[in-house]
């Protein structure tokens, strides 16, 4: 059994922050993650984080308008406030620890919203943008590891948490495994932060396959409330070689890292020929080109100019990538605490409901993390400062918790893991279910994700350490996929990324409003949390001028009151 | 398809491609003390192992499943 004063589950720009700050306070700090700190999860991706200064002429006002907008007022006002105002903070800390940035005359060189320096063609509408960011140079990573390693942060690279473990109803610490050898260890800890980001089900073209939803999946069991699943993360990706980056190509635009700058984001032609105009919906346009494949008038081409032409194709079970920083983990304070004592959340695990129900700001993801991180870190330890001797775990818990882990290589037989993920994906990945939804088709997916709950998951079987691992992400993403379907047929509406066919408009009346979701008695139930009343739109507003964006076959004020709002 | 190989003749055994892959896609063969793809259908060709200071590995596009786009 390992010991510390404070676990953190996960090492990216959330993690970095919990464990830095966390050691900063003089305690013991332990740092796990399923890969090698630097090399794994959504952050070593980033190009750029969004840095709110006033002193740089940025309006509070005018940022959370944006986010309002953008976000269709399901993101979360006082996060928004909270993340702005401690980003100038973060860029500091991020820099003391050496990270560098895209620097002129010995200041950092701050950009507008992407808009400003993507030229788009008239056919794309999108709401005003106000604000900023600045880009890290490359390596960013490892210079962070290297300063969590000299201020004596314990770093366990390679090392999968499948559970946290609860004492006396308070979290107590973890076990897992590693990757390499399935050693199996339980971590003693007086508080965790789960840092352990966001998930899909390993889309096509997109470098983000470990990211299975582990940390939701695993506060959820523990108790924790979940909200915003119905979002979805929209990107495309390219016929001809779809599993082949680049993965930036979203079809509005050529945004990449690796060269930032100028671009014309492209015309995108359907295959009869047309321009599909791009209504701006989740800001790159995606339900158009969703509609167009529903019409049968895909595939789309997108006309790159001087960078030749395009074909683009469907995303397909991202569900994760940029609709980070919406769905997770709900926190009940300002330090990022949870509903289950001991546990925090930050970063893409947790779920502020920052930007709100469409990604609302480039740059925000990063800048969410690192404030969440850093936060979640200092509750922590603040936490951990204030226990006494600790109590120790229950042995039958851990016994039981370890056989639970093993159980995939203890069967002589069952499903392979990479058969299951394969259904699930063959289940969730057409445009039709999470993309264009509608309330059948979402019945149908259920009825599929609920039988492989139920008499798949318990059968999985692992023939070594690698499909140990991959056995117990397969049940993480099944957990995930029972979180999207239930919130997105609870929705009655259409807002932001999520779209039912069946109810093509937003439905002010009944639905501003987050989707939570929790375990009650063994059953996942969801159930509505108003949005307060000072936050919601101006109700003398027109609903056009609440909602710029349009939708295909829009009916303003489409929605119903649904029991399954309540219900279970 | 996704990582094709890793030239046996370059690899010098430093092991930085199995520490980068976030997928445990390569591993260490202990007897030849060389890194070899394992397990090759869960690349997601991500490229972190071509850090490879010999240039002893090659990808290619696609993976050897079958996989499924949104529509296509
Ligand atoms: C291609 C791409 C480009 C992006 N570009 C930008 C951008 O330019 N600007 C921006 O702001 N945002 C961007 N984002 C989003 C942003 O990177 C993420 O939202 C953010 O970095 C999330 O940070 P995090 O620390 O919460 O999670 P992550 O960085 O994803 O880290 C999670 C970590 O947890 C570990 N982990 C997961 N499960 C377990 C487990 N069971 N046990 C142990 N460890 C576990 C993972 O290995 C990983 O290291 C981009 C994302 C992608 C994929």
């Amino acid at each position: 059994m390992i010991e510390c004063d404070v676990l953190v589950i996960g090492g990216g720009m959330a993690g970095w922050f919990a464990a830095i700050k966390a050691r900063e306070q003089g305690l013991n700090v332990l740092l796990a993650d399923k890969g090698y700190v630097s090399k794994s999860g959504e952050t070593i991706y980033a190009g750029d984080t969004a840095v709110f200064d006033p002193d740089a002429g940025n309006d509070l006002a005018a940022w959370l308008e944006q986010v309002d907008v953008i976000g269709e007022y399901m993101n979360n006002r006082h996060w928004n406030e909270l993340v702005f105002r401690d980003s100038r903070e973060r860029l500091a800390d991020l820099r003391s620890y050496g990270v560098q940035f895209e620097e002129k005359d010995g200041r950092v060189v701050r950009l507008p919203h992407p808009h400003a320096n993507i030229v788009l063609p008239d056919t794309h509408k999108f709401p005003p943008t106000v604000s900023e960011v600045v880009h890290w140079l490359p390596g960013f990573p490892e210079k962070v590891r290297k300063h969590l390693i000299k201020i004596g942060v314990k770093l366990k690279d390679r090392f999968m948490v499948t559970e946290l473990l609860l004492q006396d109803g308070r979290v107590a610490g973890a076990i897992g495994f590693s990757i390499e050898g399935n050693r199996v260890e339980v971590i003693k800890a007086k508080a965790v932060v789960m840092s352990a980001g966001g998930g899909g089900f390993r889309p096509v073209g997109y470098p983000t396959h470990e990211l299975t939803a582990d940390g939701h999946a695993m506060a959820y069991r523990a108790g924790a409330t979940i909200t915003s699943k119905e979002f979805v993360s929209p990107h495309s990706t390219n016929p001809k070689d779809p599993a082949w980056p680049p993965m930036y190509l979203f079809f509005s635009a050529g945004h990449s890292a690796a060269q930032p700058g100028m671009y014309s984001a492209p015309h995108l032609f359907n295959a009869e020929g047309d321009e599909v105009a791009a209504r701006g919906v989740a800001w790159h346009g995606w339900i158009d080109a969703e509609y167009e494949a529903h019409e049968g008038r895909a595939p789309l081409i997108a006309d790159l100019g001087k960078r030749g032409v395009l074909p683009v194709s469907g995303p397909g079970g991202h569900g994760s990538m940029f609709g980070h920083a919406t769905g997770g983990i709900v926190p009940v304070n300002d330090d990022c605490a949870t509903e289950v004592p001991g546990l925090y959340a930050a970063g893409d695990s947790c779920g502020t409901c920052f930007i709100g129900a469409n990604y609302s700001g480039f740059g925000f993801a990063t800048a969410h993390a690192a404030a969440t991180g850093a936060r979640a870190g200092l509750g922590a330890a603040a936490e951990a400062k204030g226990l006494g001797a600790d109590g120790g775990i229950d042995e039958k818990a851990v016994a039981a918790a370890t056989a639970r882990l093993l159980e995939p290589l203890e069967r002589k037989g069952g499903f392979t893991p990479n058969w299951v993920t394969q259904v699930l994906q063959n289940t969730l990945a057409p445009y039709f279910v999470l993309y264009v939804k509608h309330g059948d088709r979402l019945q149908a997916a259920l009825s599929t994700v609920e039988f492989l709950r139920d008499h798949i998951a318990p059968k999985l079987y692992a023939r070594d350490d690698h499909e140990l691992r991959l056995a117990h992400e397969t049940k993480n993403m099944i957990l995930n996929a029972e979180m999207k379907v239930r919130s997105s047929l609870a929705r009655t509406e259409s807002r932001g990324t999520h779209y039912r066919e069946d109810f093509p408009g937003r439905n002010d009346e009944e639905w501003l409003a987050w989707m939570r979701l929790k375990q009650e008695d063994g059953r996942m139930v969801t159930f509505k949390q108003p949005i307060p009343a000072e936050w919601r739109p101006d109700a003398a507003k027109s609903y056009e001028e609440r909602y710029p964006m349009r939708l295909p076959n829009e009916v303003p004020g489409s929605g119903a009151p649904n029991a399954a709002g309540e219900g279970r | 398809m996704a990582i094709e190989s890793i030239d046996f003749a370059l690899c010098n055994g430093c092991g930085i491609c199995v520490r980068n892959c976030p997928m445990d896609v390569i591993r260490m063969n202990r007897e030849t003390r060389k890194a070899e793809i394992r397990y090759q259908a869960d690349c997601m060709l991500c490229g972190q192992c071509l850090e490879c200071p010999e240039k002893a590995i090659y990808l290619k596009p696609g993976w050897p499943k079958p996989y499924l786009l949104g529509w296509g």
